[in-house]
């Protein structure tokens, strides 16, 4: 620290340490440079004016999609496939990993862990809407499919064992670490599944979670597509991390909503009690990470495209009623909550006039009931009617 | 955050990826894919060829695998690598003389529109002559630059991406720097304000 006592804004644009505090600062470095701002009140005027510089400097970044970073994965791996130059047992092999990592179309993430122990995550682009069958995918490949209509999953404490809807399975563990797990919830089913910590999570339609079978690192981390509701064990040791695409959420016990479904805009962030830190980790350049704290009550909204978050109060059982079936709404736009309906269902609305989508909703959905009667008790708060096409699509017109 | 942490686990990989474990190649790939994009669409508006350029930066790494060694620096490499065949590109396709000079290719560095919106509560004239200054760097400058703020890179990479030495490739980083800096010291009541707004926000997102 003596180092810095004399240094210039130009000195300080030189130092490694203090070029990494103000682009991708680190805990240490937090540490290190704010005791640094306390102890050198003195220095602030040239710290302040070696940040500016930096701000000017530091330029709007491109970046690739998530669609177009797999996409172009995809394309080197065919080339290399159809090279001829490799060896054909390595490009057997190669081909192998090929088709389990990129078999649903994910892009697929690791996490190297000191020593070398690696962890793959598997970040699907959108939830497979296509197949209607829900499943936990096993590190090996293979799948467990989820007949029911509300699933019921729990992993032992060790990871090696889960229970699925009263059938019991065994995966082998290695001894250090886990294996990762995903579990897939198309759109008209949901899930409820605890895993080897303790931690319930459950699963509202079109979505998907990646979780390791036992949680061994510093941290507890799950990936989400989709909405779930997370009900998360205390253990202040470890720290339980849900990552989505562009925020990531960090509590250590608590209860809580996220809804980032790909195709949504915005991605919602209910606290029902506890504490948590939300962090924005998406586009954008000088806020292109930031965090949150949330209260309880607290809803926070990110805005996918420009990074913009906002927080505000709300009744948070509206929000969490659908993992009791039920769907409740206060001045909601009408087209927000057939989306809803249309996830819980798995059935396609159509809206004959676009205008309709902004009517304001209010009221409890039971949704054990058939679509049809649902769509009978929004027809009496809102003034439209609806019909059955012959595909089976709904249409909602103007009363 | 899906990024390698620390230099170990980076060299790690390397000689994974040199002994021949292509599984390890989609770490590398995902760990560099995004900066690369980046670099690339500096020297050209055409997001197709830089990507297509990223495609054949990481075909000739498995070809030319052999041939590289456990002490190379990755992040340097590709970047290298993928100017080189972006320039080349560019010289077939674009029949601007200018390009004929391997130092000659533009380099695109303007700050964030963020940034844009905080200034504006500077008093015109000194949001003039920043724009001013930052317009006046040479396109060498802008990428030294950027490979330094951006990217994070030291002098000595700068210098190998720039083909230029240690001591110039300092030199011009820190002309661009004295010259913004001049420009913020003169005092000003209103600046010394927004100067702050831009601190707080910047802090209040820093982890």
């Amino acid at each position: 620290m003596e180092k810095y006592r004399d240094y210039t804004a130009v000195d300080f644009l030189n130092d490694e340490s203090f070029l990494r505090w103000i682009s991708e600062p680190t805990q240490k470095e937090n540490d290190f440079w704010n005791n640094f701002l306390k102890t050198h009140p003195y220095k602030k005027a040239d710290i302040k004016e070696a940040t500016l510089v930096f701000k000017l400097f530091y330029s709007r970044e491109n970046k690739l999609a998530l669609n177009e970073q797999y996409d172009l994965w995809k394309k080197i791996q065919d080339e290399a496939k159809n090279s001829k130059r490799t060896i054909f047992l390595k490009l057997a092999k190669y081909a192998a990993i090929l088709i389990l990592v990129f078999f649903s179309g994910a892009v697929t993430y690791y996490l190297y862990q000191n020593g070398g122990q690696q962890y793959q995550y598997e970040l699907a682009e959108t939830p497979q809407t296509t197949k209607d069958e829900a499943m936990i995918v096993l590190s090996d490949g293979s799948q467990i499919s989820l007949e029911k209509q509300m699933s019921q999953i729990s992993y032992s404490q060790n990871g090696q064992q889960l229970i699925v809807n009263n059938d019991t399975i065994t995966q082998k563990t290695p001894t250090e670490g886990g294996l990762i797990n995903k579990i897939i919830i198309p759109y008209g089913k949901k899930s409820m599944i605890m895993l080897s910590d303790g931690t319930k999570v459950w699963l509202n339609a079109g979505s998907q979670l990646i979780y390791p079978s036992v949680f061994s690192e510093k941290t507890r981390q799950v990936m989400l597509v989709g909405e779930a509701f997370f009900d998360v064990a205390k253990n202040t040791e470890k720290p339980f991390v849900v990552r989505t695409t562009d925020i990531s959420i960090h509590v250590l016990g608590t209860r809580f909503d996220i809804s980032a479904y790909p195709e949504d805009k915005l991605i919602q962030t209910v606290l029902v009690e506890g504490k948590v830190n939300l962090t924005y980790s998406g586009k954008g350049i000088l806020n292109r990470e930031y965090s949150v704290e949330m209260k309880p009550n607290q809803m926070v909204v990110v805005n996918k495209s420009t990074g913009e978050s906002r927080s505000q109060t709300v009744d948070v059982s509206k929000f969490v009623s659908w993992k009791d079936g039920m769907l409740e709404f206060e001045k909601v736009d009408l087209v927000r909550a057939l989306k809803q309906v249309e996830r819980y269902y798995n059935v396609r609305i159509q809206l004959a006039d676009p205008m309709i989508g902004s009517f304001k909703l209010s009221g409890k959905l039971d949704l054990k009931e058939e679509p049809e009667e649902v769509l009978n008790v929004i027809k009496l708060t809102v003034p439209i009617d609806w019909q059955k096409k012959s595909n089976g699509d709904f249409i909602i017109i103007n009363k | 955050m899906y990024s390698v942490e620390n230099k170990d686990d980076e060299r790690l990989i390397w000689s994974r990826f040199l002994k021949g474990d292509n599984h390890v190649l989609s770490l590398i790939y995902l760990q560099h894919s995004n900066s690369l994009f980046d670099y690339g669409c500096r020297f050209t508006i055409d997001k197709e060829l830089v990507k297509d350029c990223i495609q054949e930066v990481f075909c000739s790494l498995m070809r030319t695998r052999n041939n590289l060694s456990e002490t190379d620096n990755v992040r340097l490499y590709l970047l290298k690598s993928l100017k080189r065949r972006i320039i080349r590109e560019l010289k077939k396709t674009d029949h601007q003389p200018r390009l004929l000079n391997d130092q000659d290719y533009p380099f695109d560095l303007r700050w964030s529109e963020s940034l844009d919106d905080q200034l504006s509560e500077l008093d015109e004239e000194k949001r003039l002559r920043l724009a001013d200054a930052m317009q006046s760097l040479t396109d060498r400058q802008k990428e030294a630059i950027y490979l330094r703020f951006n990217r994070g890179l030291e002098y000595e990479e700068i210098s190998f991406l720039l083909n230029l030495n240690y001591q110039s490739s300092r030199a011009l980083i820190h002309r661009a720097v004295e010259k913004l800096r001049e420009i913020i010291r003169v005092p000003n009541k209103n600046f010394g304000q927004v100067l702050l707004a831009i601190l707080c926000h910047s802090r209040e997102h820093a982890f």
